[in-house]
């Protein structure tokens, strides 16, 4: 087909950092302060463990048809019209999500920054940015993520440093209060967010990379290291700011950030936090935007993905104005209805289809063996 | 071509209007707001920066600040009422102190202090304040020397009080907030006083004199319960209270020497840390005191440069303060049976589980709680004398 394109390992590792990342950074420490308190930092290290594991079945099933893409696998395994089926949900999820993406966004800019601007306004110009991106192809978002993530590495080094000398750890006892369920159940949200929902990944894995043994390497390694950013923040934030008021902050690490003042000289530099989010939910969302337009144009059979994007990112915009009512609706959903959109679509299919392919592995073979 | 036209026509689209615009000479920079209450509405009062009159060049000798007040039923309405007076709306992105009246304290603080948390625009970083016996618009209506504004003067000695002298504390709102919620730590306070005549102050003329005929002053902690003022800690306790919670940075404390007159100890290191313990069922704390000082006065005879004088002034300053500690613990326990030394946290640190069953009734168990204090001071230098000339002149 038309995708002759292929990223290096490194190129992949770069994005899947940014992809797990996400808008975790500003909103993760709140969700799982909410219910685990002080103990929101081991719930993130319980998140990055089940979220690895995750990863890994991933990587197991894509393996097994290293020239195909996800949607390509489940046409093989369930069938041409169950497959079509599963496909098509998968498309829809990645793009609501690009739409959820912009409306997070324009939210989090309308709440800290500019209250008067309307939302339209920057939906539009961020979907302007990931519209262009994906126009350009893979290799150029692949390349932008190698420049951005030392801009990422550095503002996070500057964040980190400036607020450390505030750290209380009193803050952070009583230790294991939460008890184990709590924890997991706490880090759910996590693991959908950064992990299961990095199914739209096997667009790009391993079809479009070039050395597929270490492109696995790349995933899980890029997994953990996000995972380890968001722990950062979750330890920072419950560990400066508090467990009560963690939980109680929309963006506690955007809070964080303003809290940064060293000798009355360095302060008032939270708008690098909210510069970190901004890369980081960018590169998400270009990266469900690929998927989902490099996902329908293998649906319908299409040469080319490319003049799918601008209708395509039209219907995002609209879809992520009336997407939800407001900032409470929102929160709503995120932690209800979406975790269970995001586990059917990326766990419960891709485990459906381990069965499947089990059951159907004898007869697969001997299709491949004679074309 | 046509390419470019069309991203032409659609850049138009968006860069012709900015919404959140704002010029400076739009924004009326509030550097400090004192609410009071009357009957059943809100008094705010905004002291608000006066440009010209900060600027070197162009200033004509007027006040740099200026107060607006408003009323309305909740300290949202009375801030946005102000603009019917005010030419420019408020930008609390820069407010320093925030002076609450101590009867409106009295009745509870809490309601008054949501906006100022939600607000996008107010940061944290300002301190909050109880004006004591006076509303919190007559402490924003003193002019003062030295700074020009008086919202910053009131910020930089509360903070130099409490880093050189301790028993003050400069309580940010966010630590206000939560020691609010806390079930194992309730709020303090910093008071703040306005001394002499009240009317003259508000002039320029009071800080063309020497000495200002009304001053502003920082007085002791006002202590609460829930979010509601009970009462005042004096002097004494109010450094006992920074002793107990770690706040101290840097004071003095006079001790007794052996026989008579006094000895000032600089202190320039302290820590301190509170531990809870259950003990047979019942809560207990320990707080554990480091100290490092240095001889700062010496207003008796007594031979300093002898190795054992030293050691005897290090056990005269641990029992001295331990005094205090525990004078200071048995009032507050006494009268007003509030937790704001935060032993309910240390409790909750320590034991997770015996807390969870006890916090419903804390205040009674706080009342009858064992504290146990240990002090470690060490006296390292004793300034550019040895033994003092009043020795001389007194043998």
């Amino acid at each position: 087909m038309m995708q002759n394109v292929k990223i290096n390992p490194y190129q992949f590792l770069v994005l899947v950092i940014f992809f797990t990342i996400g808008t975790g950074i500003l909103i993760v420490p709140s969700v799982l302060a909410t219910e685990a308190k002080q103990d929101a930092w081991i719930a993130a290290i319980v998140g990055i463990g089940i979220g690895l594991l995750v990863i890994w079945l991933f990587t197991t099933i894509a393996l097994w048809f290293p020239h195909l893409t996800y949607i390509q696998i489940n046409e093989k395994i369930f069938g041409k019209w169950i497959g079509k089926a599963v496909s098509v949900l998968f498309v829809a999820m990645a793009t609501l999500y690009t739409a959820s993406l912009l409306y997070y966004s324009s939210t989090f800019i309308t709440t800290n920054m500019m209250p008067n601007t309307p939302i339209v306004a920057l939906n539009i110009l961020m979907m302007g940015i990931v519209v262009m991106g994906v126009r350009l192809g893979l290799e150029t978002i692949a390349r932008s993520a190698e420049i951005f993530i030392f801009v990422f590495f550095v503002l996070f080094l500057i964040v980190v440093v400036f607020i450390s000398p505030q750290i209380k750890f009193e803050n952070l006892q009583p230790v294991f209060e939460a008890g184990t369920k709590t924890i997991v159940q706490s880090s759910i949200y996590f693991i959908t967010s950064s992990s299961v929902n990095a199914i739209v990944l096997l667009m790009i894995f391993p079809a479009l990379i070039n050395k597929v043994k270490q492109a696995r390497k790349s995933f899980l390694i890029g997994n953990l290291i996000g995972g380890i950013f968001i722990f950062i923040f979750t330890f920072l934030s419950v560990s400066v700011v508090g467990a009560d008021d963690t939980a109680r902050q929309i963006y506690p690490s955007y809070e964080l950030a303003k809290r940064i003042n060293v000798g009355d000289f360095v302060q008032r530099i939270e708008e690098l936090m909210g510069f970190l989010w901004f890369i980081a939910l960018y590169f998400k969302a270009i990266l469900y935007f690929y998927a989902s337009v490099l996902g329908i144009a293998q649906l319908l059979n299409l040469k080319d993905y490319r003049p799918l994007t601008l209708p395509l990112g039209v219907l995002a915009v609209i879809l992520s104005l009336v997407i939800y009512p407001n900032v409470v609706y929102q929160k709503e959903i995120e932690q209800s209805t979406e975790i269970y959109l995001s586990i059917s679509i990326g766990l419960f299919f891709p485990l459906l289809l381990a069965i499947v392919y089990a059951f159907r592995k004898n007869k697969l073979k001997k299709e491949s063996e004679s074309p | 071509m046509k390419k470019c036209i069309v991203t032409l026509l659609v850049l138009t689209l968006f860069l012709s209007g900015c919404w959140d615009r704002r010029e400076l000479n739009e924004l009326g920079i509030a550097m400090a707001i004192g609410i009071d209450k009357t009957e059943n509405e809100y008094v705010i009062s905004a002291q608000v920066v006066v440009p010209s009159e900060v600027s070197m060049k162009a200033s004509t000798g007027r006040s740099a600040v200026t107060l607006y007040t408003a009323t309305g039923e909740t300290v949202y309405e009375a801030i946005r009422k102000m603009t019917k007076n005010a030419p420019r709306k408020m930008y609390p992105g820069h407010l320093q102190i925030l002076v609450i009246n101590e009867d409106l304290a009295k009745e509870g603080i809490a309601e008054s202090l949501e906006l100022l948390s939600r607000d996008w625009e107010l940061r944290s970083d300002f301190y909050v304040v109880v004006a004591k016996d006076i509303t919190a618009t007559e402490v924003l209506n003193v002019t003062t020397p030295i700074e020009n504004i008086p919202a910053n003067k009131m910020f930089n000695s509360l903070k130099t009080s409490e880093k050189n002298w301790a028993g003050t504390e400069g309580v940010i709102l966010d630590e206000l907030v939560t020691n609010l919620i806390s079930d194992g730590k309730e709020a303090v306070l910093t008071g703040i006083q306005v001394l002499g005549n009240k009317e003259t102050g508000t002039s320029k003329q009071n800080v063309e004199s020497i000495t200002p005929s009304t001053r502003i002053e920082y007085d002791n902690l006002a202590v609460f319960k829930e979010d509601q003022l009970v009462g005042w800690l004096n002097e004494e306790e109010s450094r006992g209270y920074s002793d107990i919670t770690n706040t101290v940075k840097k004071t003095v404390t006079s001790i007794t020497c052996p026989k008579e007159g006094k000895i000032i100890i600089d202190i320039f290191r302290y820590h301190s840390k509170i531990i809870g313990s259950i003990n047979k069922g019942e809560p207990e704390v320990d707080i554990k005191i480091e100290a490092e000082g240095n001889i700062g006065e010496v207003l008796c005879s007594i031979d300093i440069m002898e190795p054992e004088t030293i050691d005897k002034l290090e056990k005269i300053y641990e029992e001295e303060v331990k005094e205090i500690i525990h004078q200071t613990i048995e009032s507050v326990q006494k009268q007003y049976q509030s937790d704001i030394f935060g032993f309910g946290e240390a409790i909750h640190r320590s034991n997770p589980k015996e807390w969870n069953e006890m916090k419903e009734h804390w205040d009674e168990k706080f009342s009858d709680l064992t504290v146990n204090v240990h002090i470690d001071m060490k006296i390292r230098r004793i300034g550019t004398v040895n033994n003092s000339f009043l020795k001389k002149i007194k043998d």
